[in-house]
């Protein structure tokens, strides 16, 4: 068996769009699930009151990085056939920065805002008018931005390439990291509680 | 042992679960490399038995003139046989590099040497390395030689072999070649290995037209 | 609904009723549903109407485990890495919708601007036919199903008691504005990068993550406005 399916060709472009609609269910599935259809649920996560946001982002990250490690150590999953997505270290910390006000000003991601739209939130319907806004603006504005959006390319990067550790320390740094902000976490809600609009839960 | 792990919530146990995974992360081996190699001696047997492992010179011909360039050719022998003649399209690789050479394994393979050996060498590491789509030039460059580049016809053939042979004549022409008259070996001094240019493919590239990299978010 | 009345006597006009009056019950079905149902779990949601007086037989369910919900989407995206090689993603689709709107009005600018045209691509292929296009159109099918089977689908805006309904949807679109801009500046969003690089560690994954939550807890006291 080799995967990455796809791209050892065992299907084709065609099946990979239902693969994508599948996958997209799995996904929104989740998302709802997590209650992160709901902009109050996503916010109180910047104010302290519930970490559901941390929780759950890292709890998938961690699944997904250990099983794609342990995947492929046992040579199932082809690791260089995995799309890492290049670093451009300035533009993406600059454009993080300014996500994360975005977030916490609409109240959404992209992701989340399109469950909000399928379980009835007008704002997020709204929001996501704003992104397409918000993106139109940045195509437009590209030429003015577009060396910048080029500058600081590290190429495709990852942590154990840039400190020069063993991909399985790392893995296992990020599982301790992720388990001691758990534990902060599930403290800070406890000592802090919910407060305000929170204190009466959905 | 049951009464512990059922007074456990769910939080402890998946706690638990993540500190023994992460443990074990730290011995587990490098994922890029693939630690495990299992290697299924009958599948390979039954390969080559069959000739899946296998690349005729002539199709390889047509595919460079096709253009398709959704294959790597790579030439096993050694650098200055490479510099002095190499089929079109090939890079130059050798059995110590192989082992670092950027292919990846979803890309279908072609190996050739000057009488395959190397060729089957190569092949056998790769498929140790479960790359799936590796193939062998059959019968090496001395093949490509007699069947490309100076394609012959014994004076006896039918009809059908000379229609045949008009196709591989011009084949032999695209790369450089000449088809050679009875009698002749590819060893004779009178033909020349072509000169080293790289024949402009008839049709545009076919398959792979690069697609636009927007894999990411 | 108003009925209309009836002209002259004949099969046509009682059809004519029968239908209104279906159209009339199941609109107060409709809306009767919405209204209990926001009433039952937002309580401080000022934005829906509550006139409602019947009461509704399904309460919204409480949300999953957060660790639990996490590993179902840690498997998803362990499933898109298998099958496909690749991550999950969202703003990218929403680009390639962008794109396609302006290439509709005027083709011409949106081939020469080298950001859309990168979308549009050469021709061969719709735009929109694209791998993250119809995941996202998963994502909205998913999110539905979740929340139908839990029921929380219902109309409403989320947002704080000290907001109108007007300044939030300001507060949206204006966070999704900003959002959109940043998304494509670090070329993804919480999806695409934080989740898809975090998980397979890449360097500028990881420092989006960080800058996401920096920007978000510097600007949060300044709109707090819009929660509490």
């Amino acid at each position: 068996m080799n995967a990455p399916f796809f791209k050892f060709g065992y299907f084709n472009d065609d099946i990979s769009l239902v693969v994508a609609f599948v996958i997209g269910i799995g996904f929104g599935f989740f998302l709802e699930r997590a209650g992160f259809g709901g902009a109050r649920k996503l916010a109180a996560q910047f104010y302290l009151n519930d970490l559901t946001v941390f929780k759950v982002m890292f709890t998938a990250i961690v699944t997904a990085m250990v099983g794609v490690f342990y995947l492929s150590v046992l040579g199932v999953v082809d690791l260089t056939l995995v799309y890492v997505s290049p670093t451009y270290l300035v533009p993406q910390t600059v454009g993080g920065f300014v996500l994360g006000i975005g977030f916490v000003i609409g109240g959404y991601c992209p992701g989340t805002s399109c469950v909000a739209v399928s379980t009835g939130k007008l704002d997020g319907m709204v929001y996501l008018l704003g992104i397409l806004a918000g993106i139109f603006i940045f195509g437009e504005a590209f030429d003015l931005v577009e060396e910048f959006y080029w500058s600081t390319d590290l190429g495709t990067l990852t942590i154990p390439q840039l400190l020069n550790l063993p991909y399985g320390l790392v893995v296992f740094a990020v599982v301790l990291m992720a388990l001691g902000g758990f534990m902060a976490a599930e403290w800070a809600e406890k000592k802090f509680g919910p407060r305000g609009i929170w204190r009466s839960k959905p | 042992m049951k009464s512990i792990l059922s007074s456990l919530t769910v939080n402890r146990m998946l706690f638990m679960l993540a500190v023994v995974l992460g443990i074990l992360a730290l011995v587990a081996g490098d994922p890029y490399v693939g630690s495990s190699v299992t290697m299924n001696g009958r599948e390979l047997a039954l390969m080559v038995e069959r000739g899946a492992d296998h690349v005729a010179a002539r199709e390889l011909a047509d595919w460079i003139i096709q253009g398709k360039n959704d294959y790597r050719l790579l030439d096993l022998r050694d650098e200055t046989a490479y510099t002095e003649y190499h089929i079109p399209t090939a890079e130059h690789v050798t059995l110590a590099t192989l082992e670092k050479y950027p292919v990846a394994r979803n890309e279908k393979i072609v190996l050739y040497s000057e009488d395959g050996v190397h060729a089957s060498q190569a092949w056998f590491l790769l498929k140790a390395r479960r790359y799936p789509g590796v193939y062998i030039l059959r019968g090496g460059l001395e093949e490509w030689k007699e069947q490309v580049l100076f394609p012959a016809i014994s004076s006896s053939a039918s009809p059908e072999d000379r229609e045949l042979f008009e196709r591989a004549k011009s084949v032999a022409a695209f790369f450089g070649g000449a088809p050679r008259t009875d009698g002749e070996t590819t060893t004779t001094p009178a033909l020349t290995m072509p000169k080293l240019e790289t024949p402009v493919p008839l049709s545009a590239p076919t398959s792979g037209a690069k697609k636009k990299k927007k894999e990411g978010c | 609904m108003e009925v209309s009345s009836a002209t002259s006597a004949g099969e046509w006009d009682d059809t004519k009723n029968r239908q209104n009056n279906e159209q009339t019950r199941q609109r107060t079905d409709e809306t009767t549903n919405t209204m209990t149902l926001s009433s039952h779990h937002l309580p401080i949601d000022a934005s829906v109407d509550r006139q409602a007086t019947r009461t509704s037989s399904k309460a919204a369910q409480p949300y999953w485990n957060p660790y639990l919900a996490g590993i179902g989407l840690g498997l998803v995206l362990l499933a898109a890495f298998v099958i496909m090689g690749r991550g999950l993603g969202a703003s990218g689709a929403f680009s390639s919708l962008v794109a396609t709107g302006v290439s509709a009005v005027a083709p011409d600018h949106a081939r020469s601007n080298s950001y859309f045209s990168e979308y549009i691509g050469d021709g061969t292929q719709h735009p929109l036919k694209d791998w993250l296009v119809f995941e996202v159109l998963g994502v909205f099918a998913g999110g539905f199903i979740s929340g139908a089977l839990a029921h929380r689908v219902r109309k409403g805006v989320e947002k704080g008691p000290n907001i109108s309904v007007a300044g939030r949807m300001g507060f949206a679109f204006a966070g999704g504005v900003i959002m959109g801009i940043g998304a494509k500046l670090a070329r993804g969003c919480t999806s695409g990068q934080a989740l898809t690089g975090g998980a397979l560690l890449g360097v500028g994954s990881w420092a989006f993550m960080l800058a996401v939550f920096a920007g978000a807890y510097a600007t949060a006291y300044f709109v707090r406005r819009q929660w509490q």
